[in-house]
């Protein structure tokens, strides 16, 4: 018994020490674009798209896995290792690309700020630079494994959305079959172009390119090697899920409320919330812009700072947020650019917000094949990752989700023609 | 002699004496085994296959490479781990910048390139980390050379000269055949080293300390943080750590062999050295925060009626850290503590005169005081090293003030 007992402590020392990376990640995915992603898919066509959660999720988690044991096995960030096997010019454009993606991604954080606040009637031209401020300071000042707790602490408020669903009272059966079933043709024909663009959204916000580099980049900062991988790798696995069963209650909300109400249309996250005021209740409301307001302040203070980690290392500056600023300027600098140009331009008035997150989104999922390929190149690699190399069912899964990737947005920008 | 980039060379086409281009630069190859900074070969890609172009057949470098030599003389290439290839194991990879003391990315490296007899000789000169070589490497092929040259000349260089780089090689038997020691990281001071080792990935940390000379490694490894030296010391054979854990102060060997599986502890232990082995394990039954857990064994007491000449004899045999050496403790029988002699007054006394004379009112604690009962010690008596002594008065070990400041930084 006590043998048992010691076993089981000691591994959950070595799990607690390797936490993180992998939940805040997920959570992040689950961003201010994230959740507007799945609110209209939620409220325009209520459970039908429940099913690509399945295969989302499954692809997040191969994904995720593949940052996670590059980290452990190489000790080295994905940029340092695109770099280092693939040269300076290929780099150089990649993180170019990611700068742009991401600049994207902040600005669309910020907005949901924005509208999260403006339910509660606060001028964003208040809160917007007060929250830019306060993501600044905190990350700056503080160091990883203080940032790292207040993470974790907030992704604790994700739970609001499920609150929120309860309180929609959805029909849990027909949710939970929706889910599992296999996905009916018929959808594609009835909705069409607006169904495809849905599901490149969906899947494109659940894996952005982003996450891996940021992933990969905390667990080398938390120094976790082969020897705390299998640790580490549940943190991986439960933040995926964790992120996915976040995303389907928010799908199952909009779906039992505004979809059954024939309230297809809604403009933004914030707008849903609006929405469901009448339909489910004050309380539902309240949550869900919370949710929101939550949501993309997190992201808001993961995305540039991930943004700045990568293309440092990449590039070759010094980056970490254990030197101080005159020891890594190139690092601050961008972390700061970010932080202040994201924020700025949602002070230009009569901005369309719905609009910038959209694109933000549709951003992502095209340059996210380029990033999976860059791993699975890496991840084959044995002079690399020696008798680490990618399995064949990560390499089919992480293919499959490369081509469908591909194949959905070269379909999605035909049929928008 | 002109300098020559390696980006430039890489791709370049290579023409034989008839002026025939017959391949183009794959590689440039080094044999430190030969020569440290000289170039060996060239590896062309032929229509052939991969050649070893001889750097002595080579009459002129740049952005076109001209050879003395038919084609059909270059030998086919034969993969070999002891030679040094720069674009494979130098460009885009981290090095250590020994005399800015970092880790930093080389953009690209740059060649010398002197007449020498019939033919060219190509050196190593420096390797160019700013963002001169950055955009030599992103212009390369899209902007005329012309037009490149020109804009490059304006950018200032920021190189690092071959000399202050050291290589980081993972595998032990190639940084043998390639002559990897680290020389220049082993003259730096032990805690610009932990500096370095600290941003360097897991791999390349057990590189480095497999390598540099024991008593270097164990200075270094003290100022590490504390998970580093854990995973370090963990990837290292216990045989080699032994060596280097023998070399630490006591006091810092048991603190990290404590952070330690009790295997992998015990192993270590087993591979020192007797009398080093009992001080660490004696110190590794105290609890890490109290005045015993951050006591060192290594200090200089003498019988209380030694004279200066004693004291500035056991100075000159004493082999512990230079912080222990600021007050000499003085005992009675069996071991007690009677007396504390500061440094200063015994550079300033006569060879002859008593110890017990110049004794300061001493101050000690017990081996349990916590740690902040004796940092609030440090601070009152402004104390540079504090006695520990036992319930009967026996000198333990004692506290120097730089564990103490270590202790209150780690704290918050």
């Amino acid at each position: 018994m006590s043998v048992f007992r010691k076993g089981l402590k000691s591994r959950l020392l070595v799990f607690l020490a390797v936490v993180g990376p992998g939940l805040i990640v997920g959570e992040g995915g689950n961003d201010a674009g994230g959740i507007w992603t799945y609110s209209v898919a939620g409220a325009r066509f209520g459970y039908s798209l429940l099913w690509a959660m399945v295969p989302a999720t499954v692809g997040l988690i191969v994904v995720q896995l593949m940052a996670a044991r590059m980290a452990a096995v190489t000790g080295k960030g994905l940029s340092d290792l695109i770099r280092e096997e693939f040269g300076f010019r290929v780099t150089f454009f990649l993180m170019l690309a990611l700068v742009v993606t991401n600049f994207g991604n902040v600005v669309a954080e910020f907005a949901g700020v924005a509208s999260s606040l403006e339910l509660f009637g606060l001028s964003r031209y208040i809160v917007v630079p007060l929250a830019a401020a306060a993501v600044w300071v905190l990350v700056v000042q503080g160091t990883y494994s203080s940032v790292e707790k207040i993470f974790l602490a907030s992704s604790a408020f994700y739970v609001c959305y499920v609150l929120a669903a309860i309180l929609a009272r959805p029909d849990w059966k027909s949710a939970a079959i929706a889910t599992l079933r296999r996905p009916e043709t018929m959808a594609v024909a009835d909705y069409g172009y607006q169904y495809v663009y849905m599901l490149v959204g969906l899947v494109g916000t659940t894996i952005a390119p982003w996450m891996q580099f940021y992933l990969q980049a905390s667990i080398v900062e938390k120094g976790i090697t082969l020897r705390q991988y299998r640790a580490s790798r549940w943190d991986v696995v439960v933040g995926s899920l964790l992120a996915a069963v976040v995303a389907w209650f928010i799908i199952v909300a909009c779906a039992a409320t505004l979809h059954t109400a024939g309230r297809t249309e809604i403009r933004d996250a914030a707008d849903a919330a609006q929405a469901l005021r009448p339909l489910a209740g004050e309380y539902a409301y309240l949550l869900f812009a919370a949710g929101l307001f939550n949501a993309s302040l997190f992201a808001a203070s993961v995305l540039p700072i991930s943004t700045a980690y990568t293309v440092c290392e990449g590039l070759g500056f010094e980056s970490g947020l254990d030197k101080k600023f005159h020891e890594a300027p190139a690092f601050y600098w961008l972390y700061t650019l970010l932080i202040v140009t994201g924020a700025g331009v949602l002070l230009i008035p009569n901005l369309p917000l719905a609009h910038i997150i959209v694109l933000s989104q549709v951003v992502n999922g095209v340059v996210l094949p380029f990033v999976l390929i860059f791993m699975l190149l890496l991840t084959n690699d044995p002079e690399l990752m020696g008798e680490h190399v990618n399995s064949r069912v990560f390499n089919v899964v992480a293919w499959i989700t490369v081509a469908v990737m591909i194949s959905l947005t070269i379909a999605m920008l035909l049929m928008r023609q | 002699m002109s300098l020559v980039a390696l980006s430039e060379l890489l791709g370049a086409a290579v023409r034989d004496p008839s002026g025939t281009v017959r391949g183009r630069v794959r590689e440039v190859a080094i044999a430190p085994q030969d020569h440290p900074t000289r170039v060996a070969f060239l590896i062309v890609r032929t229509s052939a296959g991969q050649r070893t172009l001889a750097a002595n057949a080579l009459k002129s470098c740049g952005s076109t490479v001209r050879t003395l030599t038919e084609s059909s003389a270059w030998e086919r290439n034969i993969a070999s781990d002891g030679v040094l290839l720069l674009k494979r194991d130098l460009l885009d990879q981290q090095i250590i910048d020994v005399h800015g003391r970092k880790v930093v990315r080389v953009n690209d490296v740059d060649l010398d390139s002197t007449p020498l007899n019939s033919h060219v000789s190509l050196t190593v000169v420096s390797v160019e980390v700013g963002a001169r070589g950055a955009i030599r490497r992103l212009a390369r092929g899209v902007v005329p050379s012309f037009t490149l040259r020109a804009l490059l000349d304006k950018i200032p260089p920021r190189v690092i000269p071959w000399e202050y780089v050291d290589l980081i090689e993972t595998d032990p038997a190639r940084r043998v055949k390639l002559k990897i020691a680290y020389e220049g990281l082993s003259r730096l001071h032990p805690a610009d080293i932990a500096d370095i080792v600290e941003d360097l990935p897991p791999a390349e940390r057990e590189a480095v300390f497999e390598t540099i000379d024991e008593e270097v490694a164990a200075e270094a490894l003290e100022e590490i943080d504390p998970h580093i030296q854990v995973s370090i010391v963990e990837s290292l054979d216990s045989d080699r750590a032994a060596d280097i854990v023998e070399e630490m102060d006591p006091d810092a060997a048991a603190d990290l062999l404590g952070d330690l599986s009790e295997d992998r502890s015990g192993e270590i232990l087993k591979e020192m050295q007797p009398e080093e082995r009992q001080e660490v394990t004696q110190l590794l039954e105290f609890g890490e925060h109290t005045a015993a857990g951050r006591m060192t064994t290594e200090f200089v007491a003498l019988p209380e009626t030694a004279v200066v000449a004693d004291a500035i004899d056991a100075l000159k045999t004493f082999e512990g850290s230079r912080e222990a050496l600021a007050t000499i403790y003085l005992t009675g029988p069996s071991n007690r503590l009677v007396g504390a002699v500061s440094l200063v007054r015994i550079a300033t006394s006569s060879p002859a005169a008593q110890l017990s004379g110049l004794s300061d009112p001493y101050i000690a604690c017990a081996p349990d005081t916590p740690d902040d009962e004796v940092a609030a010690l440090f601070d009152k008596y402004n104390l540079i090293t504090l006695a520990v002594a036992d319930e009967h008065g026996r000198l333990a070990g004692i506290i120097t003030a730089d564990d103490v400041i270590t202790m209150l930084r780690h704290r918050h």
